[in-house]
């Protein structure tokens, strides 16, 4: 399921083929988000990558804590969620970090939420020049489907918790080259 | 433990048998017999000239002092709102056929609870606004409001230093064309936008919290706003705070929850292209459980700010005006708020005629009564396991 279909260049199809095609339980969901920045793509990775400081760039996070490891792979997460959410806490292991390709994945092992078997993964690519050269992203997921609710609704929050983070990115690193460029001058 | 709260101890020095206190009650039905206990301890009090002034000194510490009890008893932290706004009514007219409106007599409790952070907030503004009328009489409108916020604090903040000066602004702007409905919604409206423009610039937030732009898409608040004046009260809420009027012994609602299920928000909600999904309970797209609020700009046009505004007569049987962020109204129902409050107010002696303002002059607004009322409240909500901030603002309507 992929939201944005107008979207779909041939780099994003083969991102989305090589990264993104994760296979779904019976009791599963998931979704892909793509996401364009108008930004470089080091500096946008440099935000995804540190796992010890999700609130560099998403919403919704109060506080982390590392508890386990430095922020590699293998790392554990604590991430405070701010109030008014239907979570407190989520616990995050890094499952995967490679600056070559530009690729993180992580899982949530635990918390006071009602995302249960959730992976994700997030991937960062350059568009080619003649579909704008700038800088994409895609985060997909996959989730079981909690008692009581529909996948429908359940990829309908994850998405939208998703889409805001993207959001994010997107605002947080064109403000930082807006910034850049307004020094240049 | 409930029992050692609801007593002050200057007034147990003064009663000639104090009241023991009882073991902790399990049983809800004994938590609702609590204020009668107060009414006895009240009513023992000797009518002295000297106690009397005595209770009037105990009035500002009482309320700190029984806080501090409550942190002992619900391990919670408390924030004591204490009002500083007094100000000094103009000699009326004695031969005025307007009815003659005294000081508001009000009490505020707002504690953090169970939850890990403070983010409600409490904006009490006596005679914040002035109705010129002829032969230079003026009228005071007071200003009463509660702000629930989440995500953090910073927008509950902004509407408690800010409301009261916008809905000030406004009425005078309108003069004698003064429609209430509309005027409050255009205040909440520019209330909102003077938040999502603070989220918009990059200065340094005042806010002490971590986060940052644009992280501040994310946060918003509850409203509820009460104006009361010498013939209305005015209520204007956005979200799911509430306020309820005591009148003759029943419980009038004068708001009404804006929960994401309830059928009209929803129908709204969905026509606006949105969803409410079942996710602990029902939330906008499975996120906020409420359907409007101040901020929140990541949810609109799902979440709007603006209010649901009602205006009330006021009359002869109107005891109390409560206001209540929903960790008071989620434990605690309507009419036993009233009762609560009714038993407390009664419990006071009559309030002073109108021939001595001086000594009212000198009187903190804040009254005894309502105070303890407030207090009563939010322990019972912190008892019944409200597990939010609570809010509450009692208000004495009963005419002088």
């Amino acid at each position: 399921m992929l939201c944005k279909q107008d979207l779909e260049t041939p780099t994003i199809k083969a991102m989305l083929n090589t990264y993104h095609a994760s296979k779904l339980s019976s009791n599963q969901c998931g979704s892909s988000l793509v996401q364009t920045i108008d930004a470089p793509l080091p500096l946008v990775w440099s935000l995804i990558r540190r796992f010890e400081y999700p609130q560099g760039y998403k919403l919704f996070v109060k506080k982390c804590n590392l508890l386990d490891g430095d922020g590699g792979i293998g790392s554990v997460r604590e991430v405070m969620i701010t109030s008014g959410l239907p979570a407190g806490v989520s616990v995050e292991r890094l499952d995967k970090l490679d600056d070559d390709k530009h690729v993180l994945k992580f899982s949530i092992i635990g918390g006071d939420h009602r995302l249960v078997n959730y992976s994700s993964t997030i991937t960062l690519h350059e568009e080619e020049e003649e579909y704008g050269g700038k800088t994409v992203a895609i985060e997909s997921y996959a989730v079981d489907v909690p008692a009581g609710s529909s996948g429908d609704d359940t990829c309908s929050f994850a998405n939208t918790i998703i889409a805001c983070n993207l959001r994010s990115l997107a605002k947080i690193t064109e403000e930082k080259v807006c910034k850049v460029n307004q020094i240049k001058l | 433990m409930a029992g050692i709260c609801c007593g002050v101890v200057g007034e147990a020095a003064e009663t000639s048998s104090p009241i023991e206190p009882t073991s902790r009650p399990s049983a809800r039905r004994s938590l609702d017999l609590l204020p009668l206990k107060y009414i006895a301890a009240d009513v023992s009090v000797p009518p002295l000239e000297n106690s009397r002034k005595r209770q009037r000194l105990d009035r500002r510490a009482s309320p700190a002092r029984e806080c501090d009890n409550a942190v002992h008893s619900s391990k919670s932290k408390v924030v004591e709102v204490v009002p500083n706004y007094s100000s000094k009514s103009p000699t009326l007219d004695s031969t005025s056929p307007t009815v003659v409106e005294e000081y508001p007599r009000y009490g505020v409790t707002s504690v953090c609870g169970r939850r890990r952070d403070m983010e409600d907030a409490v904006s009490v503004r006596p005679s914040f606004c002035q109705e010129t009328l002829s032969h230079d009489k003026k009228l005071g409108f007071h200003f009463f409001a509660v702000f629930d916020g989440h995500g953090c604090s910073h927008v509950a903040t902004m509407c408690k230093e800010r409301l009261h000066e916008i809905v000030k602004e406004e009425v005078h702007q309108a003069k004698e064309n003064l429609e209430w409905e509309s005027t409050m919604k255009k205040c909440f409206a520019r209330m909102d936008e003077e938040v999502l423009r603070w989220s918009q610039n990059n200065e340094t937030p005042s806010c002490r919290c971590e986060l940052q732009t644009p992280h501040c898409d994310a946060v918003g608040s509850t409203a509820v706003v009460a104006v009361v004046t010498p013939e209305k009260i005015i209520v204007a809420n956005c979200g799911d705070s509430r306020a309820v009027l005591c009148r003759n012994n029943v419980a009038v609602p004068l708001s009404d929850d804006h929960k994401p299920d309830r059928p009209d928000e929803l129908l709204r909600i969905q026509v606006a292209g949105g969803r409410v999904i079942y996710w602990d309970g029902p939330r906008v797209l499975g996120v906020l459980a409420m359907s409007r609020a101040i901020g929140d700009n990541y949810l609109k046009p799902y979440v709007i700010s603006e209010p649901e505004v009602t205006v009330t007569e006021r009359s002869e049987e109107d005891e109390c005006l409560i206001l209540g962020s929903d960790g008071l109204w989620d434990t605690v129902q309507n009419d036993i708020a009233c009762k609560v409050v009714r038993m407390c107010l009664n419990a006071q002696k009559p309030p002073s005629p109108p021939s001595s303002p001086r000594r009212e002059m000198a009187v903190d607004c804040s009254d005894k009564a309502c105070s303890n009322a407030s207090i009563l409240l939010t322990k019972l909500a912190l008892v019944r396991q409200s597990s939010d901030n609570v809010s509450v603002v009692v208000v004495d309507l009963r005419r002088t």
